[in-house]
């Protein structure tokens, strides 16, 4: 009943991508939440949109969108393949790739949430003390956003960690190199082990539960 | 102390329909702004302040220019080091009381001396939700002071605030006013505020600037009857202390002749005590003597009626104090009220309050 050495793969590899989209996308997610919570500019909805698309678009035909724009031919990757020589379609690279678009609506709505509550008076306040925009959002904004922060980074990376559909279109379902959790627990049902199935069923649904815990701890008062 | 700088505004800012159209150069160490709540006297402090950018015009402190929409030059907030006192605080709920005073305080400096000032030196490690109103306003005042700021802008600092904490806070707005040598901007809808601080007042009503000159220069002539309609004033008088019983809880207080008995109040006899008595609270009587509680009789003369759609104001002449009183049309009908007219005011002992120590 030993858990195996593929499903411990596929367990780490989920949650080295989760960790690595995390790294790729926070710092772009705060920028991004920023503009959209407190800045006004020409396009603002529209980026607004673009950004909420893989929250409603299946994630199947994300993962479609990208493997065309990644693919050989496709517009980016095409472009990589010609000047660096990688191809990034099916590899752990595409792994990352799809759960941060996939993920990416989630942490930014809740950094949205988060600094949307911190009143502009307390900014204005802040730069009127001296501060330049930077630092209002440094000493200001952030640490007041941080529970629409926290939630949405672990709300993120709960989907990272469990993103099927756009994986497995972009980045395929190789054991040992792009098979996630999610793309193991599709094979094992479909190959009939019940076994393994049932082991990695358990251990996505803690991984969820605490997940979804943390967050309501750290979101709510 | 040193000349307070020249402060020159000239600038125009519409919000929507309404016009801020401002032009003054303030000279003096406190000038206040004196307005009701939709007159522009916030939109005003925020131009100032550079939270706000004006339309068009300039914005010159003491040579330096902030804002010239001629030669495209706007300082931000930051770069303008003005302290400002928000009407509701503002304080930053996720930092002590301390943090929020060493906020925009330059680098490497002792703790401020507004601290000492404002004695708000045993709840610095409180956060601001553990305060009380009055305290929560006195830190904001300390952090704009910390920051070491070449001039402070008062946003109504007080109207947040009850009446007896106001006059509580009062004291430490004169305490700021003297161990901090830079020019106060201050904006209020309250008469008393502006009187118990500013050197110099501008009344702003629609936008624009309506009257200004020394606060109670504007109040003593007849013309200020409007505005004490317009800042929902009350009276308010200097009179000097003839007796002070603390025993019988009263003290009496002269008005040319005449006497005025207030609830008790710590002063010198002879001193010169600033009172407040709303225009309502008082009574308009054609005879002296009356059997009746309340405590003051003032004879006066009626100098000018006012009559307005929800009262009648009455401007009364007490030898040469002026009285705004609040009546209904009724009374007036019924008493038959007309200019040059004699009559006697009644006040009640508790209806008339000091207004600061």
């Amino acid at each position: 009943m030993r858990i195996t050495p593929a499903e411990v793969a596929a367990l780490a590899l989920s949650i080295k991508v989760a960790l690595l989209s995390l790294v790729f996308t926070f710092p772009i997610g705060l920028f991004v939440g920023w503009l959209l919570a407190k800045r006004t500019f020409p396009g603002k909805s529209f980026l607004n949109t673009l950004v909420l698309c893989p929250l409603v678009l299946p994630p199947i035909v994300s993962g479609y969108l990208l493997l065309i724009l990644l693919g050989r031919n496709g517009l980016i990757g095409g472009f990589i393949y010609q000047v660096f020589g990688i191809e990034i379609v099916f590899s752990e690279l595409a792994v990352v790739i799809a759960v941060s678009i996939i993920s990416f609506p989630l942490l930014v709505r809740g950094i949205v949430t988060g600094m949307e509550s911190v009143p502009l008076e307390l900014e204005n306040a802040a730069r009127t003390l001296g501060a330049s925009p930077i630092k209002v959002f440094w000493t200001i904004t952030l640490p007041m956003a941080y529970r629409g922060v926290i939630g949405g980074t672990i709300l993120g990376f709960s989907k990272s960690l469990g993103e099927f559909g756009a994986t497995i279109m972009v980045a395929g379902n190789i054991p040992g190199k792009t098979q996630t959790m999610a793309l193991a627990i599709f094979s094992a049902v479909h190959l009939g082990e019940d076994v393994s199935v049932y082991r990695l069923v358990f251990i996505s649904t803690i991984v969820a539960f605490v997940a979804l815990w943390l967050t309501e701890r750290f979101t709510l008062r | 102390m040193a000349d307070s700088p020249q402060i020159k505004l000239d600038f125009r800012k519409s919000l929507g329909s309404f016009i801020l159209d401002i032009n003054c150069t303030l000279e003096t160490k406190v000038s206040a702004f004196l307005g009701v709540s939709g007159s522009g006297k916030s939109t005003l402090l925020n131009c100032v302040s550079g939270i706000l950018t004006p339309d068009e015009g300039e914005i010159i402190f003491g040579g330096e220019v902030l804002y010239a929409s001629a030669s495209k030059i706007n300082l931000p907030p930051e770069k303008r080091r003005f302290g400002y006192v928000f009407q509701e605080g503002f304080l930053f709920p996720h930092l002590t009381v301390a943090q929020n005073i060493r906020y925009g305080q330059p680098k490497r400096r002792k703790p401020s001396a507004a601290i000492d000032v404002l004695e708000l030196g045993e709840f610095l490690q409180r956060y601001p939700s553990e305060l009380s109103g009055g305290q929560r306003q006195r830190v904001a005042i300390a952090r704009a002071l910390a920051m070491e700021p070449r001039m402070l802008l008062m946003d109504e600092p007080l109207a947040s605030l009850d009446t007896a904490l106001k006059e509580r806070i009062i004291p430490y707005l004169h305490h700021v006013k003297d161990a901090f040598d830079i020019p106060i901007l201050y904006i209020t809808h309250a008469f008393s505020e502006a009187m118990a601080l500013a050197d110099e007042a501008f009344l702003i009503a629609n936008g624009e600037i309506i009257a200004s000159g020394e606060p109670h220069g504007l109040l003593a002539a007849p013309s200020a009857m409007p505005i004490a309609q317009l800042t929902g004033i009350e009276n308010i008088l200097f009179l000097p202390v003839t007796l002070s019983d603390k025993a019988k809880g009263v003290t009496s207080l002269e008005i040319e002749g005449q006497s005025l008995v207030i609830p008790y109040t710590e002063a010198e006899i002879g001193e010169t005590v600033p009172i407040a008595i709303r225009a309502e609270d008082i009574i308009i009587s054609l005879e002296p003597d009356l059997s009746i509680s309340a405590r003051n009789t003032l004879r006066g003369t009626i100098q000018h009626l006012d009559v307005k759609s929800e009262a009648t104001w009455i401007s009364i002449l007490v030898e040469w104090h002026h009285l705004a009183v609040k009546i209904t049309h009724q009374a007036r009908e019924q008493l038959q009220l007309k200019e040059g007219l004699e009559v006697y005011c009644v006040i009640k002992a508790s209806a008339i309050n000091r207004l600061w120590e």
